[in-house]
């Protein structure tokens, strides 16, 4: 029993990943065509591939919990799930596919997303900046800026942002928001305030 | 089963019809998931519905791009336009089948969704009831994210989906409100939509 409880909470935590990195490549997909940006578009399908390996892990270790014949539907849920996040995430690849097929991303698309997520920029945190070593709650930038991370790049990595994370120093920050709050973001990523 | 309604072609315009599709699969990841962990009905329910509106949408778009092509070069500057909405279309189809597990009475294991519930916030359906203080005070008169810490992601007014609310909408009797908060302020959303709630500190 108690190794059930354990594979279930592992099973719960890859669950989570595979559910946050689908949806941040979702928000990445659009930025990449409203950016006309192959490097975004290029994470997306780099995030693809990863999501197939943690879903084909997810599949393996749902299927040797050991569960009991009566449990069987609430694994299958466990399964099902785990699929759905599997087509948004390809779904996602689609979309940044686009992009790297070298179709100038039609004037229409940049105004939907544009219309929906306002205006999307990246922006480095410098050594200087007052974002640095302080977690995203503290830093407050929706409040600041009006401006809402989407995602940060950590060297190779791309990371859904949590209240609890901490900022580095060169981190690159996608955030999306109105125009105005644009100037107020750089500002705060460049130096001390 | 939803019978499926006949599609007839109406004008609107490729903009519109592909915000509102990505507005609307959106939302309906958010309220998939919370369909599927809390295994609720109501939720399930609005999911389904907003998938229709989606599906009707896709067409729209579909028949729109076809008249608006009339060279190679045309059909070139579209296709990445029809490419994106199919993906759009499928995100929210993959959705609607997260939140259909609760409809076939698949569960998820409840370990699992204990997990779940600590990591992220809830998301809630509230319909505003005729003794409830939230009718006629706009959303920015009530700053209910500042006073009980609840985000209205959308509103349901009969048919109608105002997804992402501004400020200046009217809150009306029969609103079903699709909300996001901790556990907490969900409670309180409920008693004032409900009506036992009078007063908002």
């Amino acid at each position: 029993m108690q190794s059930n409880k354990e594979s279930l909470r592992k099973i719960a935590d890859e669950l989570a990943i595979l559910k946050d990195t689908s949806e941040l490549m979702i928000d990445l997909a659009y930025s990449s065509l409203l950016l006309n940006s192959r490097e975004l578009a290029e994470e997306v399908q780099m995030l693809e591939e990863r999501v197939d390996k943690l879903h084909s892990e997810f599949e393996l270790l749902v299927m040797s919990s050991g569960f009991k014949p009566e449990e069987s539907t609430d694994f299958l849920g466990l399964m099902r799930l785990g699929e759905g996040i599997e087509r948004m995430a390809d779904a996602a690849a689609r979309i940044a596919e686009v992009v790297l097929r070298g179709l100038e991303p039609h004037s229409v698309l940049r105004l939907v997303i544009e219309e929906a997520k306002e205006t999307v920029i990246r922006v480095r945190v410098s050594r200087r900046s007052s974002l640095a070593e302080r977690t995203l709650r503290e830093a407050q930038i929706p409040e600041q800026t009006g401006m809402w991370i989407l995602a940060i790049r950590r060297d190779e990595k791309w990371l859904r942002p949590k209240p609890e994370m901490v900022i580095k120093a060169k981190d690159v920050l996608i955030a999306s928001g109105y125009a105005e709050g644009e100037e107020d973001l750089k500002k705060l990523a460049s130096r001390q305030t | 089963m939803v019978k499926p309604k006949k599609i007839e072609y109406r004008p609107i315009t490729v903009r519109d019809a592909l915000t509102e599709m990505k507005d609307l699969s959106e939302v309906m990841i958010d309220l998939a998931y919370s369909a599927a962990l809390m295994h609720n009905h109501e939720l399930t329910e609005e999911v389904l519905e907003l998938e229709e509106r989606v599906d009707y949408l896709a067409y729209m778009l579909n028949m729109n791009i076809m008249l608006a092509a009339r060279s190679a070069e045309d059909a070139e500057a579209l296709v990445g336009i029809s490419t994106v909405a199919a993906a759009t279309n499928e995100i929210s189809d993959a959705a609607a089948d997260i939140a259909s597990l609760v409809i076939q009475e698949i569960g998820i294991h409840p370990i699992v969704r204990e997990a779940f519930e600590k990591m992220e916030e809830k998301l809630t359906r509230e319909e505003v009831k005729s003794t409830s203080i939230l009718r006629k005070k706009s959303l920015g008169e009530l700053e209910l994210a500042a006073r009980i810490g609840i985000d209205i992601i959308a509103i349901r007014r009969g048919k109608r989906w105002i997804i992402d609310p501004s400020e200046d909408e009217t809150i009306i009797e029969g609103d079903m409100l699709i909300a996001r908060g901790a556990p907490l302020g969900i409670e309180k959303l409920r008693a004032l939509a409900s009506g036992m709630m009078k007063e908002l500190e």
